[in-house]
């Protein structure tokens, strides 16, 4: 049997050299993509790719606020990824509210319901930002520091029961049923 | 015995590190084409490393797993019977239609892994992978027509032999036109941009590749390494003259270079369109290329 743990930091240098995100984007931070994806600041000088199917994905991208609506579909994808998986919340939004600090659709703090990596503050973040946040993750990924995949493990029972609190029991299989046809019922 | 295992291993080492180079250059030379810096060109590998080395993996079932394999397996077999240089194993047994048949069994073993995931988007990803593989076989068959009645043989071997004696097949009319219609079928055996139905990113998530991740992902990859020097290699032999092997990987660098800038500057196609398209105007030249080539 071949000791996988002498190659992790050469596993390493690959996640960190090719991120792929999940192109999952909420709020008004997915503008700034564009211009990260295409000749201006072109990403993909670092090996990222837009990905449209999570099962391939790395990094999932959190770019503005978020409504409970859209952290249904967010818990979903971010469960759907395979295990060394990243994410990073763009802007004030998903770290405090930000100006949707007093909404009663909004969620305030986004580290409750899914582990966040990195945080990248500012409304909106620039690309600039962006892309510091990105560096900030590669590094975090070469010393093994972004763990937050291990922390949702780790702490499942605890972040089960805050999406509970907010969407009520059994919320996966409604969710599912509506969507899924063959879990169609009357 | 173990000479041949070894030369097939060789030859298999080979044809994946180029098939990756290969994939490097399509990222480089798009990324140029769109005035990008573009991600280095060992980039494919470190997506293979980084998607093997995933700690959780999902499967769908035997089929879902047994497809993959199945598409690898296709490939590498296919790749053993096209002649290359003088190292190639099977090449006495190469026929055109077995190749071309095999090159295509890999879509096949996709789609069986795609269906059997249950997702509706592998679905009908799979459903148009198929319908291309419909359209693009009545090009491709009278393209080999074509060589076949001129050659007057079947086997690849001999028809590299024969053009080492009388010139490179291109310049010869009517194979002229049968390369035409095989260029624009290789369009969609590589799933370039105007073929690209089947996989189609942001209008139905990569098609068949929606439900495949971590190590199932990895093998595809290498899967697509393989057939992308497999497919230009069967090109650069039957139709460019074939040769050494460092002769044949410019000659392959160049059939890929035709690719990707027909693939950089066209959107598109719908499936009908694209059915349409193969059954009219390549369907009509390689139909005259078979015509001029039995007169």
């Amino acid at each position: 049997m071949v000791d996988w743990r002498l190659f992790e930091p050469l596993f390493n240098y690959a996640r960190k050299k090719s991120l792929w995100i999940v192109a999952f984007c909420t709020g008004c931070g997915g503008i700034e993509m564009p211009p990260l994806m295409t000749s201006r600041y072109d990403l993909e000088r670092f090996g990222m790719m837009p990905n449209p199917a999570p099962r391939m994905a790395d990094l999932f991208l959190i770019t503005g606020y978020v409504t409970p609506k859209t952290l249904k579909r967010i818990i979903i994808t971010y469960e759907l990824q395979p295990d060394p998986k990243y994410v990073l919340a763009h802007g004030s939004c998903p770290l405090n509210g930000g100006i949707y600090w007093d909404s009663y659709n909004a969620i305030k703090h986004l580290d409750r319901y899914i582990p966040v990596d990195v945080a990248i503050a500012g409304c909106m973040p620039r690309p600039e930002a962006v892309m510091d946040g990105i560096k900030k993750i590669m590094e975090m990924i070469e010393n093994g520091t972004a763990d937050g995949w291990k922390r949702y493990k780790e702490n499942y029972e605890w972040y089960k029961k805050n999406q509970d609190e907010l969407f009520g029991e059994g919320w996966r299989e409604k969710e599912a049923r509506r969507w899924i046809p063959w879990l169609k019922k009357k | 015995m173990l000479e041949i295992a070894l030369r097939a291993f060789l030859i298999l080492i080979y044809a994946t590190f180029v098939g990756f180079m290969f994939m490097g250059i399509i990222r480089i030379v798009t990324a140029r084409i769109h005035r990008r810096v573009g991600p280095p060109i060992y980039q494919p590998i470190l997506d293979t490393i980084k998607l093997l080395s995933k700690k959780s993996n999902i499967t769908h079932g035997l089929i879902y797993d047994f497809g993959i394999i199945y598409a690898l397996g296709a490939t590498i077999l296919a790749l053993m019977f096209i002649p290359l240089g003088n190292i190639s194993i099977l090449r006495a047994y190469g026929d055109l239609i077995l190749i071309t048949f095999l090159l295509e069994i890999p879509m096949l073993g996709i789609m069986f892994a795609a269906m059997s995931s249950g997702n509706p988007w592998a679905g009908l990803g799979a459903q148009r992978a198929l319908l291309t593989l419909l359209a693009i076989q009545v090009p491709l068959g009278f393209a080999i027509i074509a060589l076949a009645q001129f050659y007057g043989t079947f086997s690849t071997y001999e028809i590299v032999m024969a053009q080492q004696a009388g010139g490179w097949s291109i310049f010869h009319l009517p194979l002229f036109l049968a390369a035409i219609a095989y260029d624009i079928v290789l369009q969609a055996m590589f799933g370039k941009e105007p073929f690209d139905i089947m996989i189609a990113p942001g209008e139905i998530s990569l098609g068949p590749m929606v439900e495949f991740g971590g190590k199932h992902m990895g093998m595809l990859q290498i899967q697509h390494a393989i057939a992308l020097f497999a497919e230009t290699l069967f090109f650069a032999n039957i139709f460019l003259g074939g040769g050494s092997i460092l002769v044949l990987l410019i000659k392959q660098v160049a059939v890929l270079m035709i690719a990707i800038f027909i693939g950089a500057i066209f959107p598109r196609f719908t499936i009908d369109q694209a059915a349409k398209f193969y059954w009219k105007w390549p369907t009509i030249i390689a139909a005259l290329g078979a015509i001029l080539a039995s007169l």
